[in-house]
């Protein structure tokens, strides 16, 4: 058990033993603070929490690609030739009595078939649909998981379930979590940062809440990086402020803070100093980070990657820019899978946005040595119905009792199948995966025991996989 | 070096610690037991093994297979006592699975305890507050009220002396941002700085009056309400679209500024609709009701979200007036405390009368639905009341007897309607409780779960173990609910007001008694002095809820006044400061920090109430919101500048500026908000419009009413900010700085030029652009500093 606010910053215990001029031995010092020195020597001062990972790690970060407004199981990765046979019959009521629905409470069910083929791709012969080709071409480095169920069924809470494990506002998101756990590996960059991209139709609106650090220190939470306009907040000098100004400015108040501080012994002006550093830093590293311009033509060609687009492709170079830089959790959201109507034209939209940026993103990856410690899943915050939802052309609604996501890299067994749902892809039936048993294996990869990962709240001992017991998915790990 | 050699002598000169004192029971025991045998061994039936609960003296002495986990006075007889030391695997408690461990200490208390005989004590938080007598001190110079001789007392028992009290300008700059939100002014800090030594006791206790009873202390107090009741501007799900309420956080700031009894203010905020010839504005109080998060995200099912509007509103009445966390008991019986599922939906079942169906009918459209303006801004969310502003209000009323007088003499009316007219029309609308005539039933939902129906009906009513309310066939009511929560005798009055002095104490000492603002069930931290959160409780009772009286108690006790400084022997000793040697550091919240910049500007706007304020903002910062899509205007007028306090909340969105400085997103009770020093932090200081605006309209005054030389000037500066002029060192640093902007500005004149165009306020003509902005290097260097934003 950890209390969030418990550890003292390691520029603390520096400042210490630095400024005091006092000579302690190490063991009073320990004493002295109630912490163990081994956690001081480590040199980065966002350092995680003492005896972590608890075991070797099979991944040093995570890409997590959220299509938000939740794409259809049932055309891209979960074939079910009975669902073609029923297509247009009424919905057997076996399915759905007493389930909860979205937008069509009180509506006659009928079944809607595929909108697309499936074909078995790579060694594996994974089946993913025609929507994907791209990803075809990948069946063998990716792990996909058709059994995935969740227990909200609209939009905003679906995502904060997804990415806090429960539906109550105000709890930390994984990516926190995990930067909260295992500390940054980043001086200039903050160890969870987010991108959302432009493109898709009528978007689900997100809420910062889903990166937040719910309680978390504010140090953890997700920072947003934009495509357009400053790509951090504040992150540029005011109008009249030359770079040379600003940082006898940053200086100056480095030095007032300091003298005071000889007086005061505040030990939260270490902290504070340092953040002063790294803000300064920012002011050039984000710039630089965003600036994919100098990349190689031939690498903005892999991703089709446009500068300044704001694209899920460039926030696809991006994410392995920021995973080079050492950035723990890089989350991308892009919007517009929400298809209650005309499925197919909107499939072929979001696809063409996605479809081959993600490839990309993998094979650059891979090219350069770093898919083996990044850990990349895919996925939305549900599944849509086997039933047909006509808003316009045929679609479907929100779905919650089986649907499908995927892991790449970072000890994933590339080609793996896990998981089913029944006949017509309404329930997950067999090796269910609920989403906290996807978290618990996020946070194993990352060398982390979820049953061990607690935070004191309102009493409680808090987890990211909540009280339930949860599983490890250990068939898709390698 | 001799500073430290002194405090190493000091440390070594300390009493070692004497022999142990009895073991407490809610003190030493409680928090073991709760933490790492009540999941098991607790309140809650359906999880409990081996059916032993060691939560109450009968389940922990009754014996199960011939054996009693305790045996009063015979540890090596009690079945507790040998698992926990056993060292077989299977045998060991805690489990190995549970991943709960005790210590060695834990280990002994727990021995120690059951060899005194093992007695139980009801959880300290839900004895009511009895009053103590004042305890005897050695040094009976020190304490000026009664709140001293506790402090005090305390630490004579722990061979410790309190801190002396701080220097003035400390003491002015605490007190004024502890009860205003806003710091001194260099005339008010001169005025306290001149006061005679011998006069000082006086001139403290006419500053802490003044600061009281200023318009700014209720909107201070209501910054810290807001959070606790989760007050925003957006409905927080999905679209997050604006609704009415803006009236609301206005009642309360006059409210608290008129020291309103907190009993009558509690049944205003969770009844006011509900009391006798309710007038308007306690009806715009009963808004409280409609502060929750709300949807109408298409596919919305009203069933589901009335389950989760009923725990929302569970969660923050139980947290804002009991500090109880009974939200816990959504899904199954509390864990660790006497909390069950029934007392949630019990609850629950107070607000069922809360009219707001219409919304979550409209989302999708079908029988029954109204036309609701749902994808507008602001959302509609009937039921909503027209509220003039208070000048409006008056002038209303003179024109509705005009009306009258004017028909009856059947003269001209066309002006008297048009005035009217446009009263309503300028008046804003705010979110209020209506109750329905018929309540929804309330179910307790097995597991939390809305699809459930088979769950027993429930009837509005207080949790079992505190009591029960005397309404005989009647429904109780919310307005049952307030009095309750208030009454000292028949209710939870004394819980009640425990938890609030814990809060106002939090507020002026940095931390409550009991660190847990919003946890006093088993789970939660038993306060530091009891006996003195106790006198503290009795007499806010007593007091007839008197909130400035409780506030002017502890301002003007010596523990207030101490120095926040700590030697390392203290520091040592008492880390966490939780015996009071010593007063609280900390940075100020977000709102505080904006004001603190725009005041010593001059830019600060002190219009109270109205609608919210629109600060700069980063572009593009809505650009995630739809439906509608969202475009930010910034206020263009003195708006601009108005206190934190009215900044526009936008739940999914707060206003980075806020976010950064640890605001809460107020989709729950926030009794406590973290206090972090990030980068992103850092960069809001450096590089907000609102920091430089702020520092260039200073550094116009530096100018103009600082004097003639550059140290002058410096000086003047400090003292605006940091109420205090600048020392050797810090005025050649500064000067420094200053040297350097200039010699910048006076090549790039167009530099200047862009700085002077930050914000909307015009920079004075008669100013040499290069000078002003070279100045303003200063003043942003000053506006960057720890020193400004501390609270100390």
């Amino acid at each position: 058990m950890h209390s969030p606010d418990a550890r003292i910053p390691l520029l603390r215990r520096r400042a210490f033993l630095g400024q005091s001029g006092l000579s302690v031995g190490a063991a009073a010092l320990s004493s002295l603070l109630g912490r163990d020195l081994a956690a001081a020597a480590t040199p980065n001062p966002t350092a995680g929490l003492p005896n972590f990972p608890h075991f070797k790690p099979r991944a040093k970060r995570v890409i997590f690609l959220c299509m938000a407004g939740g794409p259809s199981h049932l055309e891209t990765f979960d074939y079910k030739p009975k669902l073609d046979e029923l297509d247009g019959k009424p919905m057997p009521e076996s399915y759905t009595k007493g389930q909860p629905l979205a937008q069509l409470q009180g509506q006659a069910l009928k079944v809607q078939g595929h909108l697309t083929k499936f074909q078995r791709h790579g060694k594996s012969g994974q089946l993913i649909s025609d929507f994907l080709p791209w990803h075809g071409k990948m069946a063998d480095d990716i792990a996909i998981i058709r059994s995935l169920v969740t227990e909200q069924i609209n939009h905003d809470p679906a995502h904060t379930f997804m990415n806090t494990g429960t539906a109550i506002s105000g709890r930390p998101s994984m990516g926190a979590w995990v930067n909260y756990g295992l500390g940054s590996l980043s001086e200039n960059l903050p160890g969870f940062v987010v991108l959302t991209s432009t493109g898709g139709r009528d978007p689900q609106p997100i809420a910062s809440r889903q990166w937040a650090s719910g309680f978390l220190p504010s140090r953890y939470q997700g920072v947003e990086f934009n495509a357009s306009g400053d790509p951090v907040h504040y992150v540029r000098n005011p109008a009249g402020i030359s770079a040379r100004q600003q940082s006898a400015l940053v200086d100056a108040v480095k030095s007032l803070d300091r003298k005071r501080n000889a007086l005061l012994e505040n030990p939260e002006i270490d902290t504070r100093i340092a953040a002063y550093e790294m803000a300064f830093r920012m002011q050039t590293s984000v710039p630089e980070l965003m600036d994919i311009s100098n990349e190689p033509q031939s690498v903005l060609d892999l991703y089709g990657a446009k500068p300044g687009d704001g694209s899920f492709a460039s926030n696809c170079l991006l994410a392995r820019r920021l995973a080079e830089r050492g950035v723990r959790f890089i989350h991308l959201y892009h919007r517009g899978w929400d298809h209650h109507g005309d499925l197919v034209k909107y499939m072929n939209v979001c696809c063409s946005h996605t479809d081959r940026p993600t490839w990309a993103l993998l094979t650059d990856l891979k090219q350069r040595g770093m898919l083996d410690d990044t850990l990349i899943v895919w996925g939305g915050e549900f599944g849509r119905t086997p039933m047909f939802q006509g808003k316009g052309g045929p679609g479907r609604d929100h779905h919650i009792k089986g649907f499908s996501m995927w892991m790449a890299g970072g000890g994933v067994k590339g080609g793996a199948s896990h998981g089913a749902t029944d006949d017509l892809g309404y329930h997950a039936v067999q090796d269910i995966v609920h989403v906290r048993d996807l978290h618990a294996t996020m946070l194993h990869q990352l060398g982390i025991d979820d049953m061990r990962f607690t935070v004191r709240h309102q009493g409680l001992d808090m987890r990211l996989t909540g009280v339930e017991k949860t599983r490890v998915v250990k068939e898709v790990l390698a | 070096m001799i500073r430290f050699t002194a405090i190493l002598t000091c440390l070594a000169a300390m009493p070692a610690v004497a022999a142990p004192a009895p073991v407490e029971f809610n003190r030493d025991i409680r928090p073991i037991l709760s933490d790492k045998c009540f999941f098991c061994h607790g309140p809650d039936a359906t999880e409990r093994k081996a059916d032993l609960r060691l939560d109450t003296a009968a389940g922990a002495t009754a014996l199960l297979d011939g054996h009693a986990a305790i045996v009063p006075g015979q540890p090596e007889k009690s079945a507790l006592i040998a698992r926990i030391t056993s060292t077989d695997e299977d045998e060991i408690m805690p489990p190995p699975e549970s991943h709960k461990t005790l210590k060695p200490a834990e280990i002994d208390l727990l021995t120690r305890w059951v060899k005194e005989g093992g007695t139980y004590s009801a959880p300290w938080a839900y004895v009511a507050p009895r009053k103590h007598p004042e305890p005897a001190v050695k040094d009976t110079a020190w304490p000026a009220n009664w709140v001293d001789r506790f402090v005090l007392s305390r630490l004579e028992s722990e061979g410790l002396a309190p801190s002396p009290q701080t220097d003035r300008v400390t003491l002015i700059r605490r007190l004024s941002f502890d009860l205003t939100g806003l710091p001194p002014s260099s005339r008010a800090v001169e005025d306290f700085l001149a006061v005679p030594e011998d006069q000082f006791e006086t001139a403290w206790a006419v500053l802490v009056d003044e600061l009281l009873k200023s318009p700014r202390h209720g909107e201070r107090l209501a910054a810290y309400w807001l959070d606790l009741v989760r007050y925003a501007d957006t409905v927080g799900y999905h679209g997050d679209q604006n609704h009415n309420i803006s009236p609301y956080r206005d009642r309360i700031v006059e409210a608290l500024n008129a020291n309103m009894p907190f009993d009558q203010f509690t049944r205003e905020q969770l009844a006011g609709d509900l009391l006798p010839a309710s007038t308007l504005d306690q009806k715009v109080a009963s808004g409280y009701n409609r502060l929750l998060q709300t949807s109408h995200e298409g596919g919305v099912q009203a069933k589901e979200y009335l389950a989760i509007y009923a725990a929302d509103r569970v969660r923050n009445v139980s947290n804002v007036w009991m500090g109880s966390t009974l939200g816990c008991a959504q899904c199954h019986d509390h864990k660790y405390d006497p909390y069950t599922a029934r007392d949630f939906y019990s609850m629950a079942a107070f607000f069922a009368d809360v009219d707001e169906v219409d919304h979550l009918i409209s989302a999708n459209g079908g029988p029954g639905a109204k036309k609701l303006k749902l994808n507008e801004l602001p959302t509609e969310r009937p039921p909503e009341i027209a509220v003039p502003d208070r000048l409006d209000r008056a002038r209303f009323a003179e024109l509705e007897a005009t009306l009258v007088r004017q028909t009856a003499a059947g003269q001209a009316v066309n002006d008297t309607q048009t005035e009217i007219d446009a009263i309503k029309k300028r008046s804003r609308l705010s979110m209020i409780a209506v109750a329905l005539a018929e309540p929804r039933i309330t179910r307790v939902l097995p597991r939390g779960n809305w699809l459930d129906d088979s769950g027993e009906v429930v009837q509005p009513a207080v949790p079992g173990f505190l009591g029960k309310l005397d309404t005989g066939e009647r429904r109780a009511t919310r307005l049952d609910l307030a009095n309750w929560f208030t009454d000292a005798k028949g209710g939870a009055g004394g819980l009640t007001a425990r938890v609030f002095a814990n809060r106002y104490w939090y507020l002026l000492f940095g931390e409550g008694l009991s660190r847990s603002l919003d946890d006093f069930g088993g789970q939660g931290e038993p306060p530091s002095h009891p006996e003195l959160l106790d006198n503290l409780a009795v007499s806010y009772v007593e007091s007839g809820w008197d909130t400035r009286a409780l506030l002017q108690l502890l301002v003007t006790s010596r523990a207030y006044r101490q120095s926040s400084m700590v030697s390392l022997a203290l520091r040592e000793r008492d880390p966490e400061n939780r015996l009071l040697a010593r007063q609280a550091r900390h940075r100020l919240p977000a709102e505080m920090m904006r004001d603190t910049a725009l005041a010593v500007s001059g830019l600060l706007v002190l219009d109270a109430g109205g609608p919210s304020a629109r600060p700069y903002q980063p572009d593009g910062y809505y650009k995630q919101l739809n439906f509608p899509k969202r475009k930010y205007a910034a206020d263009s007028d003195a708006s601009q500048w108005r206190r934190g306090l009215y900044v526009h909340w936008q739940r999914q969105y707060l206003h980075p500026m806020m976010k950064a400085m640890d605001a809460p997103s107020r989709e729950e009770c926030t009794a406590q908000r973290p206090r972090s020093n990030t980068p992103s932090a850092a960069l809001v200081l450096l590089n907000d419009p609102t920091f430089v605006e702020s520092a260039r309209v200073l550094a116009a005054r530096v100018v103009a009413e600082g004097g003639s030389s550059v140290a002058e000037r410096i000086d003047f500066a400090c003292r605006e900010i940091l109420s205090r002029p600048a020392d050797g060192e810090e005025r050649q640093l500064l000067e420094k700085l200053f040297t350097a902007a200039r010699a910048e500005y006076h090549s790039d004149p167009a530099a200047a030029q862009a700085l002077l165009g930050v914000g909307l306020k015009a920079a004075p003509a008669n100013i040499d652009a290069a000078e002003l902005a070279s100045w303003t290097a200063v003043t942003r260097a000053l506006l960057n500093l720890s020193e400004t934003f501390t609270r100390n």
